[in-house]
């Protein structure tokens, strides 16, 4: 032990250099397989809960979309485009009324999609969207 | 001009210190680790709808999907509806925060959605699902 002689310091230095590389290379990884996902979405009511379901107080506006994706504004068979126009229609004639919109299990996603954001377009408030038995 | 005028110095000498360097790097790398949020995507395309009244939703955390055969897809695997609560509880617990997103195809059948909305909607409470659309 006594007999080792000391070194200068400068060569006590550890080389860092592939540490370094190593580090950069998870580094490196870590960015690239880090996918950036983002989503945007539309807020969709579900059904209530069957338990505290009252029945609404005023006569609701009903949008039912069928197995064919044909829609019906209170029972009235509507284009997508005049949807907005008949649910104003139906909120003019009831101010308080809430909305349903009923889907037949069958009916597609997108078209429930869509006439929820006309929903929103046409400010309505209290939307539900519900299935029908059939 | 004064380099040539200077003896030269002993290799040593001539290293970078890359100690400050390698700390930087560490901390980006931490920062990375810690920061990435290990989000367990379902696996399918869908056919997303364009809306006017969207939502960024972030932070992300669960994304349950239905494809257009109807079929519920969650970490890649088709789940039953039956199971998926349980599924969705199980992700809760790695990700308490994230929002969940439900990205629905357009041509899944409305029955399936409003019958995940009312199960989510149980679980989280969000009295709003939010169902992905096209994002720009």
């Amino acid at each position: 032990m006594r007999g080792r002689t000391t070194r200068p310091a400068d060569e006590a230095n550890v080389d860092l250099t592939p540490m370094l590389d190593v580090v950069f290379i998870l580094l490196i990884f870590f960015i690239v397989t880090s996918t950036f996902i983002q989503e945007e979405a539309l807020g969709a009511e579900p059904p209530p809960p069957p338990s505290d379901s009252p029945p609404p107080p005023n006569p609701a506006i009903i949008v039912y979309v069928d197995e064919s994706d044909q829609i019906r504004v209170n029972n009235r068979l509507t284009d997508i485009s005049a949807v907005r126009g008949g649910m104003e229609r139906a909120r003019a004639e009831n101010p308080e009324s809430a909305l349903i919109i009923q889907a037949h299990p069958q009916a597609r996603t997108g078209t429930i999609i869509e006439v929820r954001d006309i929903a929103y377009d046409a400010q309505m408030e209290r939307v539900n969207i519900v299935r029908s038995a059939g | 001009m004064a380099r040539k005028i200077r003896p030269p110095a002993n290799s040593a000498e001539d290293d970078v210190n890359l100690t400050p360097m390698l700390d930087v790097v560490f901390i980006l790398l931490i920062f990375f680790i810690v920061t990435a949020q290990f989000i367990r995507e379902p696996g399918v395309d869908i056919e997303r709808i364009e809306v006017n009244n969207k939502e960024r939703q972030s932070p992300l955390g669960i994304l349950v999907a239905i494809d257009s055969n109807s079929e519920i897809y969650m970490n890649k695997q088709v789940v039953s509806m039956a199971e998926v609560g349980f599924r969705i509880r199980e992700l809760r617990e790695d990700n308490p925060k994230g929002r969940l997103v439900v990205q629905a195809d357009a041509d899944a059948q409305a029955g399936v959605l409003i019958e995940l909305m009312e199960i989510v909607n149980e679980i989280d409470g969000l009295g709003r699902v939010p169902l992905s659309v096209v994002n720009n």
